[in-house]
């Protein structure tokens, strides 16, 4: 059954989260509309209409088709990055989004829980707040773990699943601000983190992150040099 | 279905709770093992659950006694990953319903007592904390319900997240249980603010879900408070001396 229901997306390159639905979204091939929010000076609308939280991302489905800055009252409105890959899961079960088996959907879902706790804590403690790098270390130590030695996506296959669109942009993000030392983090620490992140204990990682970044609809929302021109100019990471 | 499920459980905790719930509205066949979170038999962690908490899964492998788990049985841990488990095994018990959209809203409800309800009960009945963030995650959950019934009209994983909450804040409460000073009315103080008439659609919620044979038959209430009027005895022996 093919979805025939309007959908628009409320995102922001800069946000791992908005990530997550865009590589889905892309993967289902749905046909959507895409709006960039600007979330330093959000418009009063979109708290109003779309997202009470104001956060992105944040996905219109359904109702008429009108411009993304007028949402219409008819249109069911989701939030939270993970509820909106279960939806496109549930909309496109032929997208690879989630297999069919009862197991191993609970394991992508197991997965996915790791990543939004150890694996999401250590980003923000130590890229984000400054801390210690011990957490962010022994977060993707954990993750690391839980991929399949051989090779292979988190579930093990060739392609994405939504285990894998919620941990990559996370993943990208690290070694990228690691590896030109940004963050708010004490000058010099990014880059003794990445130089961990990069040696041969975190081997089976750094080649997970290659083969997301080979694959399709990866690239599709991914572009490292505006990703790395924007987060240079973060007012977040200005040290003194 | 035919492979064979073991649920590794324990009546005071409010994640196992869910999967038992879960597994009643399932009305499946499946083995109830209780860990005695107080004292876990040594096979618990290494065959089970590493992390050492319940609820966990048992699923498939040989039909062994509880107590001597296979490895060839696959282990699954984290309550709200078991409950969507169990929706996903039986599809015809309604745990989460088959349109999109209403799944969705499940989820979000799942959401909002994840990120709401479960730090203002720790904050508060745990650490003591002031009882108004307890009160705001019961209003902003109470926005979320519509006019009657559950969370989305019919009974679905979105009260089977919060139903164990709700029933041992209430049970505590009322029991003067809790990280404040005992004898002080403070648990009194506090039923009090949430059964507030502003709260007066989530009083009746959950009454709804404490009428709803899944929820009743898997509390055990006596059970319950003896535990917490033990473990609340030991934290408050800590927090303000014997």
């Amino acid at each position: 059954m093919v979805n025939t229901e309007q959908i628009t997306f409320y995102t922001h390159i800069y946000s791992p989260y908005s990530q997550r639905v865009h590589i889905a979204l892309e993967q289902a091939k749905a046909d959507y509309t895409p709006y960039t929010l600007n979330v330093l000076d959000k418009p009063d609308w979109y708290a109003a209409k779309v997202n009470p939280a104001g956060k992105i991302p944040a996905i219109t489905y359904g109702g008429p088709k009108v411009s993304p800055d007028t949402p219409s009252d008819e249109s069911v409105k989701l939030a939270e990055s993970a509820v909106i890959l279960e939806f496109l899961a549930d909309l496109f079960p032929d997208a690879g989004l989630l297999p069919a088996d009862p197991v191993a959907r609970a394991r992508a879902r197991f997965f996915l829980t790791v990543v939004d706790t150890k694996g999401f804590e250590g980003f923000r403690e130590f890229i984000f707040l400054g801390h210690a790098m011990a957490p962010l270390i022994d977060g993707y130590a954990a993750l690391q773990a839980l991929l399949p030695p051989a090779g292979g996506f988190a579930l093990g296959g060739d392609a994405l699943t939504i285990a894998d669109m919620a941990f990559a942009p996370f993943l990208a993000r690290t070694y990228l601000l690691l590896s030109v030392d940004l963050g708010k983090f004490p000058a010099g620490e990014g880059k003794k983190a990445y130089a961990i992140l990069t040696s041969p204990r975190f081997a089976r990682l750094q080649q997970y992150l290659q083969d997301v970044k080979a694959n399709p609809y990866w690239k599709a929302t991914w572009d490292e040099d505006t990703q790395l021109a924007m987060w240079f100019t973060n007012p977040v990471f200005r040290r003194k | 279905m035919s492979q064979q499920i073991t649920l590794y459980t324990a009546k005071i905790c409010p994640y196992a709770h869910r999967a038992e719930i879960a597994l009643a509205e399932a009305k499946v066949e499946y083995t109830r093992f209780e860990i005695d979170l107080r004292n876990k038999p040594d096979w618990y962690v290494p065959k089970v659950n590493p992390v050492g908490k319940v609820p966990a899964i048992a699923y498939g492998g040989p039909t062994v006694p509880a107590d001597q788990p296979s490895p060839e049985s696959t282990k699954l841990v984290e309550s709200l990953v078991l409950v969507e488990f169990i929706a996903d095994l039986f599809p015809e018990s309604g745990i989460l319903p088959k349109d999109p959209v209403l799944r969705a809203k499940a989820r979000l409800f799942v959401d909002a007592v994840s990120n709401k309800v479960s730090p203002a009960q720790a904050a508060v009945l745990i650490r003591g904390e002031d009882p108004e963030q307890l009160v705001q995650a019961y209003e902003a959950v109470q926005a979320l319900l519509p006019p009657q019934g559950f969370a989305i009209g019919e009974f679905s994983a979105a009260d089977i997240a919060i139903a164990p909450f709700l029933a041992r804040i209430e049970l505590n409460l009322a029991n003067d249980l809790g990280g404040f000073p005992a004898d002080q009315g403070e648990g009194p103080k506090i039923l009090e603010l949430l059964r507030a008439p502003k709260l007066a659609r989530l009083q009746q919620y959950f009454k709804d879900i404490q009428a709803r044979p899944s929820f009743a038959t898997t509390f055990d209430k006596e059970h319950v408070l003896a535990s917490s009027k033990r473990r609340f005895a030991e934290l408050r022996a800590k927090k303000y001396g014997a």
